[in-house]
């Protein structure tokens, strides 16, 4: 390693260091020299080879490429036959040269405003002011690293925040002011606060809504807003929408997410994508975003302790069969993309990994267009870089072989005509046979033979047909060759002989150092090895394959395809109707994924008959209060939170899905969790196992929000550190909503005042939009719906009036364990209360929950369901409703309904989900006993008409899964066997969620396990 | 239904002045009849009758085959279509030991400290606590105090829940001593692998136990070791060694340590892997408490129905086990006790084997089937009516509950507050 980087150092002689502009410390160097490379095979760009031609240089730049071209009279001209010379490639997912992001102890103080003084908005993770350029400086042990890879030119930017600020274009040149080539060439974006302390955002749906409100506080403040503040921070951020826009992201569902935010605001992102994308290629083609992919594929997992195995995710281990065929992949679907070294821990391994991913389908073409062109092109610096063309840097790598070629070498690295030399050709001129004669009593005729063997250079002594060593060492520098000579046996030397040779014209000659003698003189003559014939080139006759399924979800109990909407004819079965006709003994037929017919059912020919004698067909089960399937679920930091989206980071791989699908769940609430007294807005989903998280969400569904109140929002179980943000009293929760709500009534009025004026002769300017108070106006206008975390009277009752007072209503408390000591209250209002079937004692608050809640609550007319708020409890739901029977004696048709049809109502969704009805969805379940008996086992689960849950399918899934876990299990140990690196298994259930900060995770693990219930 | 109800009702009335106080001797003999009896031992009896006197079983038979005298008796009850159960067990929970999971006044289930066999939970068991009822009035009647924390966590009792203290509640003082074995694999920014001190936390549990066995082998000491002297019960083979173990290969260990340490009686608490390991087990005469029924598979690629199975897995294997329910809210949550049998019976065990598994089994493995778990004749009249399938929360209805004999109130606070706003509303309405 030393010896290759003080090549670099070395060889920088060619060029000069001068800046115009500075002072001379002794005689100015001058650029006179043109330098020819010849004879070489010019890759001048992706479409375009030239064999035996030559490329012509000057001051760093190309002066011309191609074959015989006049070459100018003080031409150096240097032979590079049998070389390959490509475009030297561009990193566009670099931080070379930023300094590096300095991060503030951690600190069990909320930090609720900014650190950052000035003025600049109000986020410290909003760093839109960031120009890399003004903060980049050379970096030598950064840019060799680049250099020995191949690299040119980064797109340099610092990766801390959620905006970034801009990127510059930097070659890896130590003159800083040759080597930026371009100052803001980009904008850079992620979903990660990074060094920000400030507690908002904590969540990736509170990274969404900040960086969404960002867009559209610059929006105002273009127009208006700069009339009222001067934030340099907004200022900025207008000034990156002129560059194109680059989103970091760790996940091939985030790509997704920041795609839909560029939608909103006019901005195709290029992803900087996580390696998983081929995933799902589908959502990926139809984002139509381009790719910076990385290329650190996973190591093969030790397999050799199967318990160890049993607790990876099947997901992880087939991502070590797939990610090299990821960018293969993209290819297939004509998804442009490009490389990244970015996440390599060793970049020198980026050749052989790219070579890698070229064997699942990449043409020398591909490679190098996603090398060289498309990156310069994606950064408007084509006219600069990326290729081998007249004008452009000089910028190149020299290579032993063709790029694809398992033998390829890179051999040197030009960067604006500065020569790198990475590895030196191995030459070997001392390969032969050498006649030596030297004096030993006498003149002595010895044969050394020098060859190469696996382990380096090895010498044979003969003398006079006796071999007397078989494995003599050798050395070589430039001038000389030592032989460390001695016998093999029966030794006449008492110690070891250094013979050096340095050839002459007419042979060699040399000398033997001896010990017992002294150095002698040493004649000979030399015939060199023949050269062997160049190598054969490879040609790849068949592209690899991964040897698992392509399933969705892409691990445990996945499917290669989504069962289809079959028309189904279920006979015989007891119907749990929900609907006047209560529970009757019928048929029941779905066609085009809804209920056509309940009870006599005339069926077309092709239905498939299920024969369900003795089994009970439910309405699907609608669980009304759910935490699954997300990618986080509190954005606690500040106590309202209404602008973030639950159904923006839904995680439709949770195993969960299909786990409660087996309990019968088919639609979900997923709401926000409770740690402020205003939430987010709540995702309603369909267990549509195997979908996209958009494809989840239900169609048309109404807008909800969660609204929490009592001892989570006033953070009493948080800890001693948090005692700062208001409210920390009931009291003060009331003030909050009351404040709140005022603020939105009169934002609401300020739009309708601006809207009327719109279309009169003096418009007014638009007012800010905020997404906090559009989605509180919303609830103002009966547009948006609360489902209330609530325990005790008293704060029930006062939400509720805090809503008579503004005008609207409460949809829906949740738990609501003291629901019954107010139950005519509620009645009055029309508030439904979603429960607890029996918890209680977990806290202060629960101290008077009971469990003939439920019943009370429904004698007294209030609808009344029962939730999970658990992801083990919600697979067993029905059990739940069947405890209404027992605490309180509920009706069994109508227990039933706690579970379906009145959830439905809650989530305004009854008139498609919750009963049996024609025309309804056919989200149904069919039972193999009572629904609300605990010996109830749902034996399918239908969601629009799709059977997503077949009990007697599960055990082929299951089965299906381990079958791959062994081919993954032999073909890991058999890549180790074959030299490959094991690696760690990361183990993470919920690997995905560390694509946002660690600092999430941990938050959000924390609050989820105190605040949500 | 109604006619329960007003039964109910009733119970208000008659004690109304003493809520929830524990009763009396039994002081007059009391026969059951015609109810389908669940002995606890594996058999039914469907139409049965079930005579007790001053605490104790002194007739389980087939009423339409025997002779009854009903003057024999004091008082009859007639429980036609009704079940009786001997009442069920709650091992290995913090029940009594904590009331508001939140407050952490009300907590007293943790103990600092790695090695601390000496802790007693028995002397910290609230028999006043407002959770009790709660759970006795689903059928569980006896509930095993048991401690958390560090590697050995203390030694647990088990009680009854109807009590004036704790020396009344008390059924076996010091069971056991709880062992948390340690865990094989770990998480740590580099990944997920197997833990790296598992063998040295593993030889501080040897060096532990083999002091324990030399000071043991002593009668005498001049100086008490309170650890030591705890442990004593445990290698003499007079008490149980509870381990705390999970998955397949800790579970070996745990078997391997049994023979090493030649210790007589282990239970394991969890087991989420014990079918894998059952032929050792059985062989060993270990038995286990299964992990709670209602609880998600460990990992992705485990079996959907995983926990639901594990009981019958292990029926059929022949290891004996009892349910528990050990996890979040453990102690609020013992009341569905019950409901965990009932769904390892939707998941295939036999019936009977589901009860046995709340009441013979679990006495069984604790060491109080002389008296308890079974309704047998010269056994405590410890056991419950309900009107429906108790294994079933739609039919789970009580309407009797005896320990001992004595007549136990069937209703907590929260049916009384159940009450009282069912009287608010019936007065708003008038």
């Amino acid at each position: 390693m030393r010896k290759i980087l003080s090549c670099i150092a070395a060889l920088c002689f060619l060029t000069s260091q001068a800046q115009v502009t500075f002072p001379v410390n002794g005689a100015r160097d001058k650029n006179w020299e043109y330098i020819a490379l010849e004879h070489a095979t010019l890759h001048i760009h992706d479409q375009q080879t030239i064999e035996d031609a030559t490329l012509l240089f000057h001051e760093g730049k190309i002066i011309n490429a191609g074959k015989d071209i006049a070459l100018p009279p003080l031409t150096l001209k240097l032979d590079y036959t049998g070389k390959h010379i490509y475009p030297s490639f561009i990193d566009l997912s670099s931080n070379y040269g930023q300094p590096a992001v300095a991060s503030a102890p951690w600190s069990p103080m909320p930090q609720i405003e900014r650190n950052r003084k000035g003025a600049f908005g109000w986020n410290d993770a909003i760093y839109s002011d960031y120009a890399a350029s003004y903060h980049f400086e050379y970096n030598e042990e950064q840019a060799q690293a680049y250099i020995k890879s191949g690299f040119g030119v980064a797109l340099s930017h610092q990766k801390d925040g959620i905006v970034r600020g801009s990127g510059c274009l930097v070659a890896f040149n130590d003159n800083e002011l040759k080597s930026l080539l371009q100052s803001q060439v980009s904008a850079h974006y992620s979903f990660d606060k990074g060094s920000s302390k400030q507690d908002y955002p904590n969540s990736l749906m509170g990274s969404i809504a900040l960086l969404r409100q960002t867009y559209y506080d610059a929006q105002w403040y273009k127009v208006s807003g700069i009339q009222s503040e001067r934030n340099l921070s907004l200022e900025s951020f207008l000034q990156l929408q002129n560059f194109p826009s680059f989103f970091d992201c760790d996940d091939k569902w985030n790509a997704l997410r920041a795609d839909k935010i560029g939608d909103e605001f006019g901005v195709q992102y290029i992803i900087k994508g996580a390696g998983n994308e081929y995933q799902r290629l589908a959502e990926m083609k139809a984002s139509k975003a381009s790719f910076i992919l990385p290329v650190n594929f996973p190591g093969p997992i030790d397999c050799t302790d199967p318990i160890l195995v049993k607790q990876i995710p099947l997901e992880e281990m087939k991502h070590w069969d797939w990610a090299p065929a990821n960018a293969a992949m993209l290819k297939g679907e004509g998804i442009p993309f490009v490389f990244t070294s970015d996440g390599l821990e060793d970049k020198s391994q980026f050749l052989s990994k790219i070579q890698k991913a070229a064997q699942y389908g990449l043409t020398e073409s591909d490679v190098i267009a996603a090398l060289t062109r498309l990156p310069a092109q994606w950064t408007s610096s084509y006219d600069k870089i990326g290729s081998l063309e007249a004008k452009k840097y000089a910028n190149f790598i020299i290579t032993s072989s063709p790029l694809l070629s398992t033998k390829c070498q890179i051999l040197e690295n030009w960067i604006m005509g500065e020569k790198h030399v990475i590895e030196t050709p191995k030459e070997e001129p001392w390969l032969g046979q050498y006649q030596l004669t030297w004096e030993q009593n006498g003149p002595i005729t010895s044969t050394i033979i020098i060859e190469k063997r696996p382990n380096g250079l090895n010498g044979t002594w003969i003398q006079q047909g006796d071999t007397l060593a078989k494995s003599l060492k050798v050395t070589t520098d430039p001038v000389r060759v030592t032989i460390y000579m001695h016998h093999d046996k029966d030794s006449t030397f008492t110690t070891h002989e250094y013979l050096t040779l340095q050839k002459t014209q007419s042979g060699v000659e040399g000398m033997l150092l001896n010990a017992l003698n002294s150095i002698k003189m040493v004649k000979g003559s030399f015939e060199a090895a023949p050269k062997k014939e160049q190598e054969e080139k490879e040609e790849i006759t068949e592209w690899k394959k991964p040897i698992t399924a392509m399933t969705y979800p892409f691990g445990s109990y996945g499917r290669k395809a989504l069962p289809s909407k079959e028309t189904i004819w279920i006979q015989n079965a007891t119907l749990w109707t929900n609907e006047s006709a209560g529970v009757i003994q019928g048929d029941l037929l779905i066609q085009d994924g809804k209920i056509m017919q309940v009870g006599k059912v005339t069926a077309p020919a092709n239905a498939v008959v299920i024969n369900a004698k003795g089994l009970h067909v439910t309405p699907g089960i609608i669980d009304e209060h759910s935490h699954i399937a997300l990618m986080s679920v509190n954005e606690g930091s500040q106590s309202s939170s209404a602008e973030v989206e639950e159904a923006r980071v839904v995680w439709p791989e949770d195993i969960d899905i299909y786990r409660q699908l087996a309990g019968g769940v088919t639609a979900s609430q997923l709401l926000h969790g409770s740690a402020n007294a205003i939430g987010g807005q709540s995702a309603l989903i369909k267990l549509r196992w195997g979908m996209n998280g958009d494809q989840m969400l239900i169609e048309n569904a109404p807008g909800f929000i969660k609204f929490a109140l009592g001892e989570n929002v006033k953070q009493s179980n948080w800890g001693e550190f948090s005692r700062v943000r208001f409210p920390q009293t009931r009291m003060g929760v009331e003030q909050l909503y009351y404040d709140h709500f005022h603020q939105a009534r009169e934002y609401g009025a300020a739009w309708k005042k601006y809207n009327a004026a719109a279309k009169s002769k003096t418009p007014l300017p638009a007012p800010r939009k905020d997404l906090e108070m559009e989605a509180l106006h919303e609830i103002l206008e009966s547009k948006r719906f609360i489902t209330c975390h609530s325990y005790v009277q008293s704060e029930i009752n006062m939400l509720m009036h805090v809503a008579d007072s503004m005008g609207f209503k409460i949809n829906t408390f949740t738990h609501i364990l003291e629901g019954y000591k107010v139950a005519d209250k509620m009645k009055a209002h029309g508030v439904s209360a979603s429960s607890f079937s029996d918890w209680w004692a977990y806290k202060m608050e629960v101290r008077d929950a009971i469990p003939y809640n439920g019943a009370l609550l429904w004698e007294q007319g209030v609808n009344v369901g029962f939730n999970s708020d658990d992801a083990e409890m919600a697979r067993r739901l029905n059990q739940e409703a069947g405890k209404a029977v027992k605490y309180g004696n509920v009706p069994e048709a109508e227990a039933l309904k706690f579970v379906t049809l009145n959830p439905a109502k809650m989530l305004h969704l009854d008139h498609r989900m919750g009963s049996l009805a024609p025309g309804k969805d056919a989200d149904v379940v069919i039972w193999n006993n009572h629904p609300l008996s605990v010996y109830a086992i749902a034996e399918k689960t239908f969601v629009d008409g799709r059977c997503l849950y077949d009990r007697s399918e599960e055990d082929a899934l299951h089965q299906a899964e381990w079958q791959e876990r062994k081919l993954l299990m032999d073909a890991m140990q058999h890549s180790i066997e074959n030299g490959d690196l094991p690696q760690k298994a990361n183990g993470r259930r919920r690997r995905h969620f560390h694509c946002d900060s660690e600092g999430e995770l941990f938050i959000i693990q924390d609050h989820d396990h105190e605040n949500h219930h | 239904m109604k006619i329960i109800i007003n039964f109910l009702i009733g119970c208000i009335t008659l004690t109304a002045w003493g809520q929830y106080a524990p009763a009396p001797q039994q002081s007059k003999s009391i026969l059951i009849l015609n109810a389908t009896v669940h002995l606890g031992n594996g058999n039914v009896i469907p139409n049965a009758a079930v005579g007790f006197k001053k605490g104790k079983i002194e007739l389980v038979a087939d009423a339409s085959t025997i002779r009854l005298s009903k003057e024999a008796y004091d008082t009859t009850i007639l429980a036609e279509g009704q079940h009786l159960y001997p009442g069920f067990i709650a091992p290995a929970i913090n029940l009594g030991l904590i009331e508001m999971e939140a407050v952490r006044a009300t907590s007293d289930f943790y103990e600092v400290g790695e090695f601390n066999p000496h802790i007693r939970s028995l002397i910290a068991f609230n028999t006043d606590s407002e959770i009790l009822p709660t759970v006795r009035s689903n059928g569980v009647l006896f509930t095993q105090v048991t401690p958390s924390g560090g590697v050995i966590s203390g030694t647990s009792s088990v009680v009854h829940l109807d009590a004036w203290n704790w020396e009344d509640a008390m059924v076996l003082k010091d069971d056991g001593v709880h062992l948390h074995w340690p865990d094989l694999y770990r998480r740590s920014a580099a990944g997920f692998d197997r833990n790296k001190n598992y063998d040295e936390e593993k030889n501080q549990i040897t060096q532990f136990f083999e002091n324990a066995a030399v000071y043991c082998s002593q009668s005498q000491h001049n100086e008490v070791d309170l650890r030591m002297e705890a442990m004593c019960p445990v290698l003499l083979g007079r008490s149980n060694l509870y381990v705390h173990a999970e998955n397949e290969r800790q579970l070996l260990e745990v078997v391997a340590f049994k023979q090493k340490m030649k210790i007589k009686k282990v239970v394991i608490i969890g087991g989420y892997d014990a079918p894998w390991v059952a032929t050792s087990l059985k062989e060993e005469n270990i038995s286990v408490m299964i992990p709670r029924v209602h609880s998600l598979p460990h990992y992705s690629a485990d079996a959907v129905d995983g926990p639901f199975t594990l009981a019958k897995q292990l029926h059929d294997a022949g290891v004996l086990f009892c349910f528990q329910n050990a996890g979040d809210m453990e102690a609020m949550n013992s009341r569905n006790l019950p409901f965990l049998a009932g769904t390892a019976v939707a998941y295939g065990l036999p019936y009977e084997e589901a009860v046995k598994g709340l009441t013979l089994n679990a006495a069984k493995i604790l060491g109080m089937d002389q008296q308890y778990g079974s309704i047998e004749v010269g056994k405590s009249a410890t056991f419950f009516l309900s009107t429906g399938d108790a294994l079933d929360m739609k039919t789970n209805q009580l309407t009797h509950i005896f320990i001992d004999g004595r007549n136990v109130t069937i209703r907590n606070k929260q049916y009384d507050l159940y009450m009282k706003y069912k009287r608010k509303y019936a007065q708003d309405k008038k």
